[in-house]
């Protein structure tokens, strides 16, 4: 197992190189670059602009930018300079991560925690009334965009009278030491987001884990286990829900990279201090390197997202085994 | 026994609170600005629309933190908020020579706000080594720059300084109102000319968003006190103001100025309304919504003011002179053309539709209400709405009406893309409506609604037939010469006036264009009033008759305001009027 894991971190290096260079040629496919955006501004010569240019050394051609990069990573651990920002993009990008992390966090333990127990109960109570009532949720998950969700949250929940919309906190518990009533605030503005970017989510897996607990319902060994006369709850929940996880558990390893993308349009909406929307601006302004830099992470993301999961497979599935 | 001496000593340094210090001489705020003496202490909360990049106003170009860094920093002069007049600013008095090019500036006695004095060197050193850095990213090089050659600053002594002008120049006092003073003791180390070793580039690292807040000091009404990324920013007022209300009361009154980030509008409405966000800009659009609620009670109420600020840019439509097919060149700049193209223009409608009526007829392009520079002549020439003389004027150019369409010379329809920025929503229900009227004769007009930004690199690339853009109406016409002198870069309708040197091409250019651009150099060195106005009035003609850009509307200024706050109302004149530091918690 230890040479597996080893053997997976050494192929991870090129894939990224890889990955690297492709992402670095969409950004240059992209017309412009950061200083196009001055070219519009009564303020600013075009003198200047080209100054600003030569500084910044996009005038340099692509591979020697990229290569100036890579150099920086490699030498100094450098990720490079935000234009906008004058500041190194680690820092930005670190300075972020807290919320961006606790709110997909709570996003996707909300999902786990809601979709799996429905799936469950959907699946075995096939075509009852619950079952159809709950499809019918799920269906609406999947099919409404959650930036859509959280502007008709808000505006059920202002409409009811409550005055914590948008953003983590209310303005005066905004950078405070933490207290109870902190916490409560959080609590009272947190729920919007984690249902409004959760939903869609959750509503795939309820649909996933129930198709895949009916195929193993279905399956011989189970009506072996009804018919030996074992307690239904056992049949359920010690056979065939352990089978019927699997899938789900690859899944997982996908969700990590959403930890730090996440849903851009919805951070935006619901006013998150998270990356999404920080991302969003970099991309608008060509601020290459932050957004290198956050692509690169995102990558990582992935591949670290689905070694664990193959990892947590082999961990829960006794078959599975890696050599 | 000592040693417990020395700890007391110690403490009563430590603990002493920074007293409110006012300045020997401190400025007393045009009573224009209050409806009554206000109250201290509360907090005002405002909205941003984005995170502020860096707190380094010459280091960046970004308007977040350019409205947090007005309170923080100050100019020589400033605008009184009231009437738009230069009032003293850090500079007490002025005077200038007789030749026009020596102005001398008596600085008033103030601190920064960590307590070091200001005197002469800081704005010998902000002038020098900031503003006119050309490696500042935030320079401005350019407005210091007068026929070639660079305004000179000297010191005389601690509060007395020179500044020595090329050439004499008109808006100097104008332009210096955007050269906010910052700290030479704060800002030296990131300088390369005074610091061996130092890169050219490293102006633009000072004060970034992770500077501690104690290191960014400033004489304004205002200091930072926190900044909680991407959240909010925390303003406190500063001890050594110099501001001072009518009594006498040190300025700002409330003890605490909170600018929350929001990026969406409708989060930044939804936040107004429930009581978290003090003020806010609305569109015409909310306008009538949020009226109804005032008048039933809501507690926050909506105020109209007349168009008398830069913002909200009034629309312009603009064809492009220099595209590639000859024929539409030829059309686009044939004067008739453009007249038919106004008489197509219904902008009573517009201001109803579109505005909600909170629009007026607006100038070309100096606001109507800038009495130091409207040239009301330009009333007499604007050509009011009519089809058919729309009609007639297209015949005559030689589109002419076959099969219900409209043919050019060489028997080709007659088709047109209008280019507008879909997130501006003025701009996109004008192009609406103007389609309307063109089909109206027969012209197949294609809509082309894009972000703003992709609509600004279009128009500098010449990439478009015709465009609905807009410009904000700055008080001095000389400082917005890149826009409408034409050979500069943002004359973007009729870019072969400029080569690729950023040169003007006299050559290139219509005589009235030759004109103007005369006009500008006279009016750039003139220092009679009298006479500037005189050329910018004959500008402002030139514009109205040949139409190089064709005025639509201008937007009124609309704010919703919560009814806590003192101090923000309209003025005589409908003028909005309240600033940070003189608005008060009721």
């Amino acid at each position: 197992m230890f040479r597996y894991i080893v053997r997976r971190f050494l192929i991870m290096i090129p894939m990224l190189i890889l990955i690297s260079i492709l992402c670095f040629i969409v950004i240059k496919l992209q017309p412009g670059d950061f200083t196009t955006q001055f070219l519009t501004d009564p303020r600013i010569t075009p003198e200047m602009v080209n100054q600003i240019r030569e500084r910044l050394g996009l005038d340099e051609p692509a591979h020697i930018q990229y290569l100036t990069w890579v150099k920086g990573i490699i030498t100094r651990g450098d990720f490079g300079y935000s234009f906008a920002y004058k500041r190194p993009v680690q820092e930005l990008i670190w300075e972020r991560m807290g919320w961006t992390v606790a709110v997909a966090a709570a996003t996707i333990v909300f999902t786990w925690v809601v979709a799996i127990p429905i799936g469950i109960y959907s699946a075995a109570h096939k075509y009852s009334v619950m079952d159809y009532v709950l499809t019918f949720v799920g269906f609406i998950g999947v099919s409404v965009p959650s930036f859509f969700l959280a502007l008709v949250l808000m505006y059920i929940h202002l409409s009811l009278g409550g005055t914590a919309v948008g953003g983590l906190f209310s303005q005066q518990y905004i950078g405070a030491p933490w207290t109870w009533g902190k916490f409560v605030d959080l609590l009272k503005h947190l729920w919007i987001p984690v249902i409004a970017i959760g939903l869609s989510g959750t509503a795939g897996l309820i649909r996933l884990m129930r198709g895949n607990l009916l195929d193993v319902l279905g399956a011989q060994y189970v009506t072996t286990a009804r018919a030996k006369g074992l307690h239904p709850r056992i049949v359920v929940y010690k056979h065939a829900v352990r089978n019927a996880i699997n899938p789900l558990i690859s899944i997982f390893g996908m969700q990590l990279p959403e930890l730090i993308s996440g849903t851009i349009i919805a951070s935006i909406v619901l006013n998150l201090p998270t990356m999404g929307p920080f991302f969003y601006d970099a991309l608008l302004n060509s601020d290459q390197y932050l957004v290198m830099t956050f692509l690169m992470l995102s990558a990582f993301m992935m591949l670290i997202g689905n070694l664990i999961a193959d990892i947590l497979l082999a961990w829960s599935d006794p078959r599975i085994w890696y050599d | 026994m000592k040693r417990f001496i020395l700890a007391v000593l110690l403490l009563i340094v430590v603990v002493t609170p920074v007293y409110a210090q006012l300045s020997s001489n401190p400025a007393v705020m045009d009573p224009a600005l209050f409806e009554e003496i206000g109250r201290k202490g509360g907090e005002l909360v405002l909205g941003l629309s984005s995170s502020p990049r860096s707190f380094n106003f010459y280091g960046i170009i970004d308007n977040a933190a350019y409205t947090i860094l007005y309170n923080i920093l100050d100019p020589l002069v400033m605008e009184n908020p009231a009437t738009g007049e230069i009032v003293p600013g850090l500079a007490e008095s002025w005077t200038v020579d007789d030749s026009g090019t020596v102005v001398t500036f008596k600085l008033r006695d103030v601190k920064w706000s960590d307590g070091t004095p200001f005197t002469a060197d800081d704005v010998v050193f902000t002038m020098k080594h900031v503003v006119m850095n050309p490696n500042a990213e935030g320079n401005s090089v350019d407005r210091f720059t007068l026929g070639g050659a660079p305004v000179l600053w000297e010191k005389v002594d601690d509060h007395i300084v020179k500044a020595i002008l090329p050439v004499p120049y008109g808006a100097f006092t104008r332009v210096l109102t955007h050269a906010l003073m910052v700290p030479k003791h704060k800002y030296e180390p990131y300088i390369a000319a005074l610091n061996e070793g130092v890169e050219p580039g490293t102006i633009n690292k000072a004060w970034t968003t992770d500077t501690p807040v104690s290191d960014i000091v400033g004489t304004g009404t205002f200091v930072l006190s926190e900044y909680v990324v991407d959240q909010k920013v925390v303003l406190k007022p500063n001890p050594y103001s110099w501001k001072v209300d009518p009594e006498g009361n040190q300025l700002p009154y409330v003890s605490k100025l909170v600018y929350l980030i929001v990026q969406d509008d409708q989060v930044m409405l939804a936040k107004f309304r429930s009581g978290e966000i003090h003020r806010i800009t609305i569109t015409g659009q909310n306008y009538p919504a949020l009226k109804r609620e005032e008048l039933s009670g809501a507690e926050y109420g909506v105020l109209a003011g007349s168009p008398v600020s830069p913002v909200p840019s009034p629309p312009h439509l603009a064809f492009n002179w220099d595209i590639d097919d000859p024929e539409l060149r030829e059309i686009f700049r044939n004067d008739k053309f453009r007249e038919a193209v106004e008489y197509t223009i219904d902008r009573y409608r517009i201001i109803e539709d579109v505005y909600n009526t909170l629009a007026i007829i607006p100038g070309v392009p100096v606001l109507p209400a800038n009495t130091a520079f409207y040239n009301p002549e330009i009333e007499e020439i604007m050509r009011p709405y009519d089809l058919e003389k729309a009609k007639q004027l297209l015949d005559e150019v030689g589109i002419t009406l076959k099969d219900g369409v409209r043919v050019l010379p060489s028997g080709r329809p007659f088709q047109i893309t209008l280019t507008t920025a879909v997130n501006v929503q003025p701009h996109n229900d004008i192009a609406v409506i103007l389609k309307s009227e063109w089909e109206e004769l027969g012209i197949t007009t294609h809509l082309q609604l894009i972000s703003s930004t992709l609509v600004g690199q279009k128009r500098t690339a010449g990439e478009f037939e015709a465009i609905i853009e807009a410009f904000g109406n700055q008080p001095d016409p000389q400082l917005r010469k890149a826009i409408w002198q034409p050979g500069r870069p943002l004359y973007y309708w009729h870019r072969s006036t400029m080569d690729e040197n950023q040169e003007p091409v006299l050559e290139n250019m219509e005589d009235w264009e030759r004109r103007v651009f005369d006009l500008f150099e006279l009016g750039e060195v003139e220092m009679d009033p009298v006479q500037r106005k005189a050329y910018y009035d004959e500008w402002q003609a030139i514009y109205a008759e040949k139409l190089p850009v064709i005025y639509i509307a201008k937007g009124m200024e609309l704010a919703a305001v919560n009814n806590k706050l003192g101090n923000v109302f309209l003025k005589d004149n409908g003028q909005i009027v309240g600033t940070n530091y003189t608005i008060f918690i009721k």
